[in-house]
């Protein structure tokens, strides 16, 4: 870097911005202000946000929702488990996952029966595709955010 | 209100780079001083309460922005990110805009200024505009000491050939 030629331009930039009058706000800024408060104060309390509700009326709701909680948890535990010994509670478990082990094995045997019954070059025509597919979309979703995106925002039409 | 808002419009609007954001930003701002204003009524430091949320506002405005493009936005050039500043080839003028009064330099600047990237104009606008030393600026963005560095003075080299093709043109219109 050419510290001196760093320095002078720091001086030069420094020098054309100091002082500079405010932008002038746009004459509707106060009323559209006025407006949004009026707006805001004429909402019933429970449709305002969280923290401007009545302090009484946030901590029942804390406690409601604390209680709902501790409601679902202790009886959903105590409704599985009930008085069950571990070794009950483990075949329950193990009954939920049954469905769900045989779908992964009939998958996990179809697999190898499916790669051996379709020819390796359709294989490797079917990734190389979808490798393609996936990199157009990449590229389409690159493209839109350098147009939508970034284009407008150099050229300040962002909104 | 009155007294501030061209002030927090102003600061909203060269770290947001557009009207239509600024206003939205200036809007939220007077509507938390509203909130505080049992607190602010008589405070001496008022302005800069407006000044500091305003700052805040503007930059969680355009990090909520960044962070839904995230994915692509990290894409850019990793040129951008370098960590050295490029050398200036061409010869930096003794004096800028110097011939201006203030509200035209002012109308000069803010022409130009939204056409900087956001990564250089935030920090350029935070150093010379908000008066942040660099690094408040790196706390604030939380960024490296060097990359802020780095974009500012990307920033400036940026802002002042601008600069300079606005005040030729103008040259040229008064001719």
């Amino acid at each position: 870097m050419n510290q001196r030629n760093d320095e002078k331009l720091e001086q030069v930039m420094t020098a054309a911005l100091r002082d500079m009058p405010p932008r002038r706000a746009p004459r509707a800024l106060e009323s559209r202000v006025f407006a949004e408060l009026q707006r805001r104060s004429a909402l019933v309390w429970w449709r305002r946000s969280f923290t401007h509700w009545p302090s009484t009326a946030r901590a029942a709701f804390v406690l409601l929702n604390v209680a709902l909680v501790a409601v679902t948890f202790i009886g959903g535990v105590s409704n599985v488990v009930g008085g069950r010994s571990f070794a009950d509670f483990s075949g329950i478990v193990l009954e939920w996952m049954r469905p769900f082990v045989a779908v992964l094995s009939t998958v996990g045997g179809l697999t190898p029966v499916l790669l051996r019954a379709i020819p390796s070059g359709w294989l490797y025509v079917g990734v190389a595709v979808s490798v393609a597919l996936y990199m157009v979309l990449f590229g389409l979703g690159a493209a839109a955010y350098r147009t939508l995106y970034v284009e407008p925002s150099l050229a300040g039409g962002r909104s | 209100m009155r007294a501030y808002q061209d002030m927090v419009f102003s600061t909203a609007f060269r770290l947001a780079g557009s009207d239509a954001q600024a206003e939205d930003i200036a809007q939220e701002v007077f509507i938390r001083a509203y909130e505080h204003f049992a607190d602010l009524r008589t405070s001496p430091t008022a302005g800069g309460w407006l000044k500091t949320v305003a700052t805040n506002l503007s930059l969680n405005y355009l990090n909520r922005d960044r962070k839904r493009w995230r994915l692509f936005s990290e894409m850019r050039s990793t040129a951008d990110d370098g960590e050295e500043s490029p050398e200036i080839e061409w010869e930096v003028p003794d004096t800028m805009l110097e011939d201006l009064g203030a509200e035209q330099r002012r109308q000069m600047v803010d022409s130009v200024l939204h056409r900087l990237p956001d990564h250089q104009r935030i920090p350029l606008v935070l150093y010379h505009f908000e008066e942040l030393s660099y690094q408040e600026i790196a706390a604030k963005l939380q960024v490296s000491l060097t990359k802020v560095k780095t974009d500012i003075f990307r920033g400036r080299a940026a802002l002042l050939p601008l600069l300079q093709a606005g005040v030729d043109a103008r040259d040229a219109m008064d001719a």
